[in-house]
């Protein structure tokens, strides 16, 4: 009798077309010698960077790099006394060389514990995607006087191209505050006048802006863009951000205290709203359920608690400047809290031992276990 | 009223409007109308049983005024319990679903496995379909290649 490996190919093409995310398929391939012949490497073929043109003819160039958020976790045969998990940011866009960086800041992970293989193999763990996160980078060099690519812009980058990257749109928020778009074929940056931006989303393929106010539109690309209303503002906070969850689009209202400047606010108390898209507003919500949300610096995305760290949902883990001890060397958790929206406890992730260990350090079980092969 | 005859002599009879869901069938009854007995000699008697279950039930809900209509809601939760088949079956009923060129069927039985395969290493794919790794030496190391990160 034929097996799963006699599968003809458009039979089994049919199947990985269904499969969302690469690691999917790189599983597949990796299952016997037919799947691997028949599966290419990435039905969508994307390039990790997309070189941007400089904005006013200098010499230097952005390009576009890519970071898959992955979520790790042992194989369901495998003993486990509780739900553990390793949640990790990965930029692959030099090949045979990937960096680890902080899911929720820039920061890049560079001190690995003394027995941490030099080859990591992933295939040996489920594989999720939660999300993917875009940054702007310099190409060859920064010029002088510039920190970083935040001259440019500040906060999210989203991104939408065709499956086979020949056509692409990004947009960014100037940091003029206005919406920023390139598209393919564009010389340079168009800035989009009628709003002053706190966050972006690319979300159910469609772009979703918002303000300060929480006023949210949709962005429809086109020359001239088109802004569509989408919900009207809600009176609170002092920073609005955009995540999906569960399939849904959440707006966090971030409040903070003592706004001196950007680099001294702290965030104290933060609101949920769910988006009701036929009456056109934000609905408060009062509690997650067993949803957590991430709020990065340069993106969002959101788990199921119980699937991810076996601990409560109804929390969100925020990157906060204010956490930023002066003086001090960045670490794992350095600029991360979380809130807890029961109760309205917050604090550093540091006091949060089992919430910050999905992070850092690299959960034991990653690399003591010594499994043969694929 | 078609007879459907399976590869080891089973045969099944069906109505007209159940037989054209088969579009292999389908094109067969516009070649030959003489024949009394199609035979489907890639397609197993149970196996066929199951696709004419199917298709009974799916032709069901495309008629408007039928009595026995289901509801969408009804007909997902009934394909739900349908594909609560062992991998061996399911593979079988694949290849038969593409032979007899039953898109609808097609679909739901690959959306299906591709739900089984979503997030799981190589290894639990293999098992849970009970496939051999049949990687040479050379293959190994450009699949550990590919499944690894050299982190800087």
């Amino acid at each position: 009798m034929a097996g799963w490996s006699q599968l003809p190919k458009d039979l089994l093409l049919l199947i990985a077309q269904r499969l969302n995310t690469h690691f999917d398929l790189l599983s597949l391939r990796s299952v016997c010698s037919s799947w691997h012949a028949f599966i290419p490497y990435s039905l969508h073929p994307l390039p990790s960077r997309f070189p941007i043109l400089p904005t006013n003819g200098t010499s230097w160039g952005l390009y576009l790099s890519r970071r898959r958020i992955l979520h790790l976790r042992l194989p369901e045969s495998h003993c486990q006394s509780t739900t553990s998990s390793w949640l990790i940011k990965v930029e692959e866009d030099v090949p045979d060389m990937a960096h680890l960086v902080n899911p929720l800041s820039t920061f890049q992970f560079r001190h690995f514990p003394p027995n941490f293989p030099k080859n990591f193999a992933f295939s040996r763990f489920r594989v999720s995607e939660l999300g993917q996160e875009y940054v702007l980078q310099y190409m060859n060099h920064r010029p002088s006087g510039e920190a970083d690519e935040g001259s440019l812009h500040k906060g999210k980058v989203t991104f939408s191209c065709t499956s086979n990257g020949d056509d692409f749109v990004m947009l960014t928020i100037h940091v003029s505050g206005k919406l920023a778009m390139f598209r393919h074929g564009n010389k340079k940056l168009t800035l989009i006048d009628d709003m002053s931006c706190d966050d972006l989303i690319f979300f159910n393929g469609e772009f979703y802006a918002v303000d300060k106010t929480g006023r949210t539109v949709v962005v429809a690309i086109g020359s001239p863009p088109v802004l569509s209303l989408v919900a009207d503002s809600v009176s609170g906070g002092n920073k609005k951000s955009l995540v999906e969850s569960n399939g849904e689009l959440l707006m966090v209202d971030t409040y903070f205290d003592q706004v001196i400047h950007r680099i001294m606010e702290r965030a104290v108390r933060f609101k949920v709203f769910k988006l009701d898209q036929i009456r056109r507003v934000w609905v408060e919500i009062e509690n997650l359920g067993d949803q957590i949300l991430f709020l990065g610096e340069k993106s969002a995305f959101s788990a199921v608690a119980s699937a991810f760290c076996g601990c409560a949902g109804n929390c969100i883990y925020y990157t906060n400047s204010f956490f930023f001890p002066c003086g001090q060397e960045d670490d794992a958790y350095t600029g991360i809290g979380i809130f807890n929206l029961e109760n309205g406890n917050m604090g550093p992730l540091s006091s949060f031992p089992d919430y910050a260990k999905v992070i850092w350090p690299p959960p034991a079980w990653v690399y003591t276990d010594n499994i043969r092969g694929v | 009223m078609i007879t459907l005859r399976s590869s080891d002599g089973e045969t099944f009879d069906l109505d007209e409007v159940v037989a054209v869901e088969l579009q292999t069938i389908k094109n067969m009854m516009e070649d030959r109308c003489a024949e009394s007995v199609i035979p489907v000699p890639n397609v197993e008697g149970k196996i066929l049983a199951k696709v004419i279950e199917y298709c009974k039930k799916h032709v069901k809900s495309t008629a408007k005024a039928e009595e026995h209509a289901l509801s969408d809601a009804d007909l997902k939760a009934w394909d739900s319990d349908f594909i609560k088949l062992d991998q061996a079956t399911l593979f079988d009923l694949i290849m038969a679903a593409n032979y007899l060129d039953i898109k609808s069927l097609l679909d739901l039985l690959c959306q299906t496995v591709a739900d089984m395969i979503k997030g799981k290493s190589p290894e639990e794919i293999r098992k849970i379909f009970n496939i051999k790794n049949d990687f040479t030496p050379e293959e190994e190391k450009e699949i550990r290649r590919e499944n690894q990160w050299a982190f800087e």
